[in-house]
């Protein structure tokens, strides 16, 4: 009987009249003939009800029936993200065809447990949070202290009302874990007759380091400078990250038994080739050493210099040559505030920021710009250098071009500048445009490929250099990104080492870093909203202070503002309830009542109840769930029910998603919450 | 003067369509005046609609026309897009359209069974019912509800199509226009039928405009009027199909109309079904508390009844300060004293069920 | 002694008819079931066929409601005067050629007038309810009944006259093949007019559901209900029996007990069909159903009258 609808001619009219008279009736006999037949036939006809009792009905998979949940806090933990690192990009892949992968785990570029973090912190487990946190991200401390933080972007809590603090939970776990430093920190046993030397003991460079250490590998380690950190130790400013945070956490990888070669120059006091004959596989992780400048009239005249230059001697000297100068800065990155506000400290009358891109396009974090702005930097925005003025040898000026748009409709970089110019007085330039490689010395001697450009030739899934065995990662490769982008590339190049050391494939049977893709929800209004669902409000240095010196501007969080803060966690995807209410305040008919107990280590759902008789089955909750843990089943039937079991507790919405119907209150126990008392402080 | 029996029919009665309560004022058996009173399924929705949020007035709205919840959803999440200023992607935009054509279908399937049990042809009913259990069936393998959807959202529809959906969908729309042409003869042929409903509550083309009727109501009476095609909106434009109409405004062309709409709504889908891109279903931009901008909105969806229009007012709140909704039944029911008077009392109720009014959206 | 084996036998006929109604009612709903697309009953019994067994004390059991303003003596006689006539009606009928349980000379006349006393039931349980809707249903199905008697009479006498005898016996024992097709018009009058006489589809508007909920009997409940619909069950297995007997030959072309046999099958054909037609066509209006009777119905059988009269000249 199938038939294309579209063939079915539309009657002009519906009105179909009928014939008169005798033909009228004899029409009508056949009319009632022809009813009768069609009744007929379909009672020979296959019914299209089911026998109940025997046939069961079939629901669809997507059945708004009676709730329940997976699991519940008090009683289910939840599962850390805690695998060999070989195998954890296919863990997190299957996690994230699960539905379990929490968005800030998905969106870190390193996948930095954040949810697991959270709840041994909120559970009193703060030393193992911190060992959760540094089996991704080496430097828990450090970028506790300077991350982007791309887990807060991601963070669901953003449309609820406010994101979680993880990078201060970081922070506060590193400054937890001095305490037991000492007992925790031991070298790793050396399970391999293998050696690797790295080059550069950046971020990436020790991520692959302590990697390979628990791989068993003998790790031996050359730095340039006197110090371990790379970027880290030469480019952060001091008041972001005190030296000896990165100091103590590199030192717990030294003391995981990292031979550490400070001073060593690979390329001048070492040679690369006798590395690569001295063991077994070689990373370069050397990162980049060459500020770039705008090819511009006048840009080799003093007073002209490049951001690295201009941070490396704020860093090391404390003084950057512009006291009482104009300093302008030209580029609108992090790099660029940095400097600006670097410029500040050491005594700049004034500095100013000049950018192509427009004050939204501004490729720095925006918290970055407002801090910067708070400390007195200028920002200028849609501005393109044209011209240094020199009078002298000397820079007196800018002049600078309008600029109306930074990137043509593909998104490439095309500025297109306008006919305005203006001339800024300044004293001092600084470029902070980008920076680039400068590998042609580290190289030579071996016979590992260069491009045209003086890049080094890499690949960008197994980090394979031209040469078997020689590795590399971290911003060499992937060019100027965030310190966890090149942690997470030295993790991938570890894998790499370890393949090719044991002999297997580096392509096959790997798994690619997932790319999770979680909805972008714009961050809600927060009036409102309870000011103890908010996020810890962390303390800064007034900026009239923090402009004075390099002392650093952000307090840590306090012990009973970190377990709060932890507690906020709602442990996306993780299939066990936290009590965040959310199911209860978006119920349209009031069905549902949460209520919890919120101490550190003590934390349970106290009650769940679900009012069935109010229930509409609208579903509204089960979709705003951020665990996952509230789902539907098909398993209420109200018949199987006596008229008081409309009625769910906690026992019963925790019941088994097996078996065709709930079963009413028949041997399903609420779990016990444990104490409610706040632990003693050690 | 003769003695006038007045009769209550309803509002616990089998074939008012609901709760409606009919004072019928009987001269032997000829209706000398019928007065629908309504409000026995009043349930303040639109007040309830005051003290909630934007997200929580959803599940109300499938309660509103209860055998078309699709279309409700559709109507209101319109106007709150409206207001908001919510854009929605275009795969949204199909399944909404084929939703709501389903939906169409569903709630013609509501009319034509009544239009055959009313008179007494039972079994008719049970015809139409097993089209909308398809209906419905479709319904629940998308979003998991047989009647009250809760589906459509401000920005998209709460889930994309699961994975056989469209096959299953297909099926359903090649079965449809032969089933429904078999029981165009088996009712609509029929001598008794005719009978029955020819020339019966003619609702005259003037009459039908003057009281504002729109949908199949105004369409039998001859009154070109689809705010699909009128008042173009979603991807309806881009849809051919055409409106089916009657001569005479009877029960007759009332009844039949809706049986060609379904054939029509086979159409939309077929099309929209090779015409539907992979892409998202929902507008990733829109917060899940919504706080439109204080203004107001109307917006209009061509329902199985009509045009079914959900009036807004914003106060810049997460709720609305006012929600109306101009419910094409209530607009159909009012009709009836005209159309009542001067037939049989068993001719009343295949006028009511012509006029197919749904209680829930009438009262609401 | 006639009188009392008369008693007797209308008794059996009570029991008979009880019986068939369980059977009906079942049948009834598996008929309706298929054309449906349904199953109907199937959890009592194979295929459901103990259905009625369960109903039954559920019926006796259920409340015995009298509407306050009722006229409860009246109420109360209705059912038993609207089941009696049928049950009476029964034993002018010859199950085989020959014995019937009652061997009347007028048998014809009785099986046509007794259960037209249905219709003082009707107003009877119509008046006595004082509900508007029952009474409408009441003063329907008192004007159908009435009307319906004449088509249903004269269809029923081109029989009597090949037959030459109002005696159902001499009918059924005189009856030739060839009678059915010169008959058949009046087969049909009977048919329709037997529909109407026991308010079936499409004839069913003393108890239209859809506008009158239940018509005459609509404030009836449990047992006295079920007296209702077991006389209309009843009813149509009575006037099945009578065609089969009288326009389809009884037992033809077989003979004996086997006869007997074939006659109730012919029967439960003859109910089946009354089902299947009311399962499928709508109902008509009162005022059609009147227009029907008279212009249509009642000419049609003076025809067949006339037609079969010529046909007796000749032969």
């Amino acid at each position: 009987m199938a038939v294309d609808p579209r063939e079915v001619p539309t009657p002009a009219s519906v009105s179909d009249e009928s014939p008169a008279g005798l033909k009228g009736f004899f029409a009508g006999a056949r009319s009632i003939a022809t009813g009768l037949g069609i009744t007929g036939r379909i009672a020979f006809g296959k019914p299209i009800t089911i026998r109940y009792p025997t046939e069961r009905s079939v629901l669809s998979p997507r059945w708004r029936g009676a709730l329940r949940l997976r699991g519940v806090l008090g009683k289910d933990e939840v599962k850390l993200v805690r695998t060999v690192a070989p195998e954890y990009n296919r863990a997190l892949q299957e996690l994230y065809e699960a539905d379990r992968l929490p968005p800030c785990v998905g969106n870190c570029p390193a996948n930095v447990d954040a949810r697991g973090q959270n709840y041994l912190i909120a559970d009193d487990r703060v030393a193992e949070a911190y060992e959760l946190v540094r089996d991704r991200n080496i430097l828990p401390g450090v970028l506790g202290r300077i991350c982007h933080h791309p887990c807060e972007t991601a963070c669901r809590r953003n449309f609820y009302d406010e994101a979680l603090a993880i990078r201060p939970l970081h922070r506060f776990a590193s400054e937890e874990y001095r305490k037991v430093r000492a007992e925790r920190v031991s070298p790793l046993p050396r399970t391999q007759n293998k050696s690797v030397a790295i080059v550069g003991a950046g971020p990436s460079g020790l991520a692959a380091a302590y990697d390979l250490l628990k791989y068993g590998y003998r790790v031996v380690m050359y730095e340039g400078e006197d110090k371990p950190g790379g970027a880290l130790y030469k480019g952060i400013p001091t008041y972001r990250l005190p030296r000896d945070v990165l100091e103590e956490e590199v030192g717990d990888i030294i003391g995981l038994g990292l031979q550490l070669h400070t001073g060593q120059h690979v390329g001048r006091d070492v040679e690369l080739s006798a590395l690569i004959s001295e063991n077994d596989a070689v990373l370069l992780s050397v990162g980049l050493q060459e500020s770039r400048f705008v090819p511009v009239p006048g840009v080799d005249a003093e007073g002209v210099v490049g951001a690295l230059e201009f941070l490396r001697a704020v860093n090391f000297t404390g003084e950057g040559g512009v006291e009482g100068k104009r300093v302008l800065v030209i580029g609108g990155g992090n790099v660029a505030v940095d400097v600006a506000r670097s410029a500040l400290r050491v005594g700049a009358s004034s500095v100013a920021l000049a950018c192509l891109e427009s004050d939204q396009e501004m490729p720095c974090h925006p918290w970055e710009i407002a801090e910067a702005v708070d400390e007195g930097v200028v920002p200028m925005c849609s501005l393109g250098p044209e011209e240094v003025l020199v009078e002298d040898g000397h820079v007196v000026g800018m002049r600078m071009r309008s600029c109306l748009s930074v990137f043509d409709e593909n998104g490439r970089f095309a500025p297109k500048y306008g006919d305005e110019t203006t001339d800024l007085p300044v004293d001092v330039i600084v470029f902070a445009v980008g920076q680039g490689s400068k590998v042609t010395d580290l190289v030579s001697g071996t016979e590992v490929a260069l491009s045209e450009r003086g890049q080094l030739v890499v690949d960008r899934t197994t980090f394979t250099t031209s040469v078997e065995g020689v590795f590399a990662c971290g911003e060499v490769v992937t060019g100027p990104g965030s310190a966890i982008g090149a942690i997470a590339t030295g993790h991938e190049a570890a894998t790499s080492i370890h393949r090719y050391l044991q002999g297997a494939s580096l392509t096959e049977d790997r798994a690619a870093r997932p790319a999770p893709a979680y909805p972008n929800y714009p961050p809600v209004d927060l009036e409102g909203i309870e000011s103890n669902r908010l996020r810890a409000v962390i303390e800064m240095v007034s900026p009239d202070e923090r402009v004075k010196d390099f002392r650093p501007i952000e307090a840590g969080l306090t012990r009973d503002g970190a377990m709060d803060e932890a507690m906020r966690c709602l442990r996306c995807q993780s299939e066990v309830c936290v009590g965040c209410t959310f199911c209860a305040r978006t119920c349209p008919d009031y069905a549902i009542q949460v209520e919890r107990v919120d101490e550190p280590g003590a934390r349970c759902v106290t009650r769940y109840d679900l009012d069935l008789s109010k229930c509409c089955f609208c579903g509204l909750c089960a979709e705003q769930c951020p665990t996952n843990a509230l789902m539907h089943t098909g398993q209420y039937e109200m018949s199987f029910f006596e008229r008081d079991l409309t009625h769910f507790d906690k026992g019963e919405m925790l019941r088994s998603a097996d078996g065709t119907r709930a079963t009413g209150r028949d041997g399903i126990a609420p779990p016990a919450c444990p104490s409610a008392t706040r632990r003693e402080e050690p | 003067m003769p003695h006038d029996l007045t009769v209550n029919i309803g509002p616990s009665h089998p074939s008012t369509h609901g709760v409606c309560n009919l004072l019928v004022e009987l001269d032997g058996e000829v209706i000398v005046s019928a007065e629908p009173r309504i409000g026995n399924l009043h349930r303040g929705i639109e007040k309830i609609a005051e003290n909630r949020t934007y997200m929580q007035v959803i599940p109300l709205t499938d309660r509103l026309d209860y055998v078309g919840s699709m279309y409700s959803n559709w109507a209101y999440c319109r106007a709150v897009e409206q207001l908001a200023g919510i854009a929605v992607p275009e795969r949204a935009e199909y399944i909404r359209v084929m939703m709501c054509e389903l939906q169409r279908i569903g709630s013609h399937m509501m009319a034509l069974g009544p239009a055959g049990s009313d008179a007494g042809a039972t079994s008719v009913y049970m015809y139409t019912f097993a089209q909308r259990d398809l209906v419905l069936d479709l319904f629940e393998a998308v979003c998991g509800a047989r009647l009250t959807y809760n589906y459509v959202r401000p920005g998209g529809v709460s889930l994309d199509l699961p994975d056989g959906w469209v096959e299953q969908c297909r099926a359903f729309i090649s079965q449809l226009p032969g089933a429904m042409l078999e029981l165009d003869r088996l009712l609509f042929g029929n001598v008794i039928a005719r009978a029955r409903m020819k020339g019966i509550g003619v609702l005259s083309r003037e009459d039908a405009i003057a009281c504002g009727t729109s949908g199949p109501v105004a369409r039998g009476s001859g009154v070109d009027f689809d705010l699909r095609r009128d008042d173009p909106f979603s991807v309806y434009p881009r849809l051919e199909f055409s409106v089916p109409l009657g001569d005479n405004g009877d029960c007759y062309d009332r009844a039949r109309v809706h049986l060609f709409e379904c054939i029509e709504s086979c159409k939309i889908i077929a099309q929209a079904l090779d015409q539907i891109e992979p892409g998202p279903v929902r507008n990733d931009d829109v917060p899940r508390l919504i706080a439109p901008p204080a203004g107001d909105t109307y917006a209009h969806v061509e329902s199985a009844r009509g045009s079914l229009g959900v009036y807004l007012v914003s106060d810049g709140s997460v709720r609305p300060y006012r929600m109306k909704v101009r419910s094409p039944a209530f607009s159909n029911l009012s009709v009836l004293p005209l159309l009542a008077k001067g037939h049989l009392l068993s001719d009343l109720v295949i006028i009511l069920g012509s006029l197919d009014p749904v209680f829930g959206e009438v009262d609401r | 002694m006639t009188l009392l084996l008369g008693m007797g036998w209308g008794a059996l006929g009570v029991l008979v008819i009880a019986v068939g109604a369980i059977f009906g009612v079942w049948w009834e709903r598996k008929v309706s079931a298929r054309i449906q697309m349904r199953l109907g009953p199937q959890q009592i019994g194979p295929a459901g066929s103990l259905q009625m067994i369960a109903d039954v004390p559920k019926l006796l059991f259920r409340e015995d409601i009298i509407p306050a303003r009722a006229d409860r003596t009246l109420f109360k006689l209705a059912p038993l005067i609207v089941f009696a006539p049928i049950a009476i009606a029964m034993v002018v009928i010859p199950f085989t050629s020959g014995w019937a349980p009652m061997d009347m000379s007028v048998g014809v006349l009785f099986f046509l007038a007794v259960p037209s006393i249905e219709s003082i039931a009707l107003l009877i349980s119509a008046w006595a309810s004082h509900n508007t809707l029952s009474t409408l249903g009441g003063l329907r199905g008192a004007a159908q009944l009435i009307s319906y008697e004449v088509p249903r009479s004269l269809s029923v006498l081109p029989l009597v006259l090949l037959a030459g005898s109002l005696r159902p016996l001499d009918i059924a024992q005189r009856w030739e093949w060839w009678w059915f097709p010169l008959t058949l018009v009046a087969f049909v009058v009977f048919f329709i007019a037997s529909l109407a006489e026991m308010n079936r589809g499409p004839f069913d508007m003393p108890e239209d559901e859809s506008e009158l909920v239940a018509g005459y009997f609509a404030d009836y409940s449990g047992m006295r209900w079920a007296i209702f619909m077991m006389a209309e069950y009843g009813a149509m297995i009575v006037a099945s029996l009578f065609a089969a007997t009288t326009f389809l030959g009884g037992g033809w072309p077989l003979s004996g007990a086997a006869g007997t046999v074939l006659m109730v099958v012919k029967a439960v054909a003859l109910v089946t069909v009354i089902m299947w037609v009311k399962w499928t066509l709508p109902r008509v209006r009162p005022d059609q159903l009147m227009s029907f009777c008279w212009k249509i119905l009642t000419p049609l059988a003076l025809i067949q009258l006339v037609v079969v009269g010529v046909v007796l000249i000749w032969l």
